[in-house]
């Protein structure tokens, strides 16, 4: 049991990251489609910073760069271009999984010889003390570093969003726009960052999957994970420990899903992979009705 | 003296010089021939579709002169097909038993060009072929050393792609052979080859299950079965020799495929205007060309943790296979997920 819920706290983390960073961009006005595009990004960012400079510190650093500059992208096209969030976002996740594959050629690959990278994933940091309490301690405090940052960063949202002048622009301009420009203060602006912070902070979700869970990159490695980290953020209510805790729902899906089959159950593996998928459907089918969006999300800003 | 060393080295270089044109003497206008690979994922892998890439390349000593295409999707194998085909191309080659379906269409309409899906199951006469390796004997190997050195009786395959022939072949293979040697063995199948944090989570889940050695046939994926193995250290087996470099002291050893072997024979021949219209699978019992091999590193087969009586048992096995002694046709339900 233990160990189930360890595999759904690992799954788990890589999505929240990414569903954070989707919270600020959608909290601001901007759909986060963008997200496994930005995932990617920061997934190869830090498997090349981290190879190149033999620093994980500077690889994680890299991924946050990484995913900004696919935030940036949609940032410029979709907020001051004003072009549709959808196909903007669509556009980056498509741009990222060829930049990267490109790119990778050419920073490691030399001659157009395919490359192996290989580093040695992010260790557990086990936080002293806390370790030794007994289930509770290798379960919970027992984790890589990205994993402790993704629960930071769930209470530094929180405390953003709902106690800051920061947080209170933020979600009047993915509310009501006008307001906020009647305020005084630049929504078109508001929106750009929001969305360069979502990029970035997916960035590091990507890097958890890259430095911290498997050690090298692979084309396309984010497999659709930051579509779900944008379900999660919707099942969630885009509030950061609701993204939380559908993650946790997600990963403990997947996780049960690997169980599942080894219990010999007469089903075919490929219904019994649709787990996840299906859970997530039914969910947001579920809410469909109850869930509200922020009122001015995907609407252009004139002006 | 010094004028008889330079005569003579003269007529050496001479004669080097004309060794070297013969072959080109030889086959002039065989130089312009040209082969194509189709790629379901991209050169970079650093698995399957690298594989496909080496391929090709093993080809150009074989006088060919290559293309390749990459991320090839379902919907667009029989245009890619077509376009190489039209072009003149003599080999055009599909990465995947998935492109025989589309061969079959497209080959009639381009009778001189020999069609080849790399590890498909089946041809259509005259032009469409598939080559591939006998996954079950390698496999059954696979379960056999897994087996011996299990300290809880518990070994684990994780696959993608569940009913596809050659997984059948594979899965079942190291399933038959590990429970002939006494373990019991866990088969698990993710839904993504490519996927290497999934696959070290299904690695993960069946360790946690008292697994304590595991296998596989993943593509890029394979890296995260070894980093679970590495994480949790336990033994584990690879598809290639940075594999081993990944976790020496726990990668047991690789089947390392021999594509340019089986392709270079075929593609000489095809050369010669033979084409071939079926399915050739290579193993033990067609040596010398084997398709694949057990390979530590360049100069073994086996980690040397693995005991001497092991490795004895399984030389006789590959025998065993080669004289035909020994045959083994897994079933889908030999290799059925769980345990």
């Amino acid at each position: 049991m233990t160990d189930f819920l360890a595999a759904a706290i690992r799954i788990a983390t890589p999505l929240l990251l990414a569903a954070l960073g989707g919270i600020l961009s959608e909290r601001a006005g901007v759909f986060a489609v963008g997200l496994e595009g930005m995932m990617l990004a920061g997934a190869f960012a830090a498997t090349i910073g981290a190879w190149l400079s033999g620093s994980a510190a500077l690889g994680v650093a890299l991924a946050l760069l990484g995913g900004a500059a696919i935030g940036l992208t949609v940032a410029i096209v979709a907020v001051r271009g004003r072009a549709d969030n959808m196909v903007t976002g669509l556009a980056a996740n498509i741009l990222a999984l060829g930049l990267t594959s490109y790119l990778l050629r050419v920073i490691a690959g030399g001659s157009g010889r395919p490359v192996a990278i290989h580093l040695t994933p992010l260790p557990p940091w086990p936080i002293p003390g806390l370790v030794e309490i007994p289930v509770l301690g290798p379960l919970l405090f027992d984790h890589p570093p990205l994993t402790y940052l993704a629960v930071l960063g769930c209470v530094a949202l929180t405390l953003l969003l709902g106690r800051t002048q920061v947080g209170l622009t933020l979600r009047a301009t993915g509310e009501n726009p006008e307001a906020v420009f009647a305020s005084g203060a630049d929504p078109l602006r508001v929106r750009m960052l929001a969305v360069v912070a979502c990029g970035a902070i997916a960035g590091l979700g990507g890097a958890v999957l890259s430095l911290q869970q498997v050690g090298t990159f692979t084309d396309g490695m984010t497999g659709g994970r930051g579509y779900l980290a944008l379900a999660s953020l919707i099942v969630g209510r885009w509030t950061p420990w609701g993204a939380a805790a559908a993650c946790l729902v997600f990963g403990a899906a997947e996780a049960f899903e690997l169980r599942l089959q080894t219990f010999g159950v007469p089903v075919s593996s490929y219904i019994v992979q649709m787990a996840p998928y299906l859970i997530a459907l039914a969910v947001l089918a579920g809410l469909g009705r109850t869930s509200r969006l922020p009122a001015a999300i995907g609407q252009r800003l004139d002006g | 003296m010094t004028n008889s060393i330079s005569r003579s080295c003269w007529r050496a270089a001479v004669a080097a010089a004309l060794l070297a044109a013969l072959p080109a003497i030889a086959r002039p206008a065989l130089a312009e021939d040209k082969a194509a690979i189709l790629l379901p994922g991209s050169i970079n892998d650093q698995s399957w579709n690298a594989l496909g890439y080496s391929i090709l390349q093993s080809l150009k000593s074989h006088g060919f002169t290559t293309a390749y295409s990459e991320n090839v999707s379902d919907a667009d194998e029989t245009e890619a097909l077509r376009d190489y085909a039209s072009h003149g191309y003599l080999v055009v080659m599909g990465h995947s038993g998935r492109f025989v379906s589309a061969m079959q269409q497209v080959a009639p309409d381009f009778p001189k060009t020999q069609f080849i899906a790399v590890s498909g199951n089946e041809g259509m006469a005259p032009n469409v072929m598939s080559i591939d390796w006998n996954n079950a004997q390698f496999g059954c190997q696979l379960g056999t050393l897994a087996a011996r050195m299990s300290k809880t009786h518990k070994v684990a395959g994780v696959y993608g792609l569940e009913g596809v022939p050659n997984i059948t072949a594979q899965a079942g293979g190291f399933r038959i052979c590990a429970t002939k040697a006494g373990a019991q063995a866990t088969i698990l199948y993710v839904s993504d080859m490519e996927d290497a944090a999934a696959a070290k989570e299904a690695g993960l889940s069946l360790i946690a299950q008292g697994a304590d050695v595991l296998t596989g046939k993943l593509n890029a994926a394979e890296a995260g079965l070894v980093e679970a193995a590495k994480q949790k250290h336990v033994f584990v087996t690879g598809r290639g020799l940075d594999q081993t470099k990944m976790a020496p002291d726990l990668v047991l050893t690789n089947i390392i495929e021999d594509w340019p072997a089986m392709f270079g024979a075929t593609a000489d021949q095809v050369k010669q205007g033979k084409l071939f219209g079926s399915f050739v699978m290579y193993g033990y019992n067609t040596a010398p060309v084997t398709g694949a091999a057990l390979r530590y590193s360049d100069g073994a087969a086996l980690n040397p943790l693995v005991p001497a009586s092991v490795a004895k048992e399984l030389q006789d096995e590959a025998a065993a296979f080669a004289s035909g002694a020994l045959k083994i046709t897994p079933t889908r339900e030999d290799a059925r997920g769980g345990s």
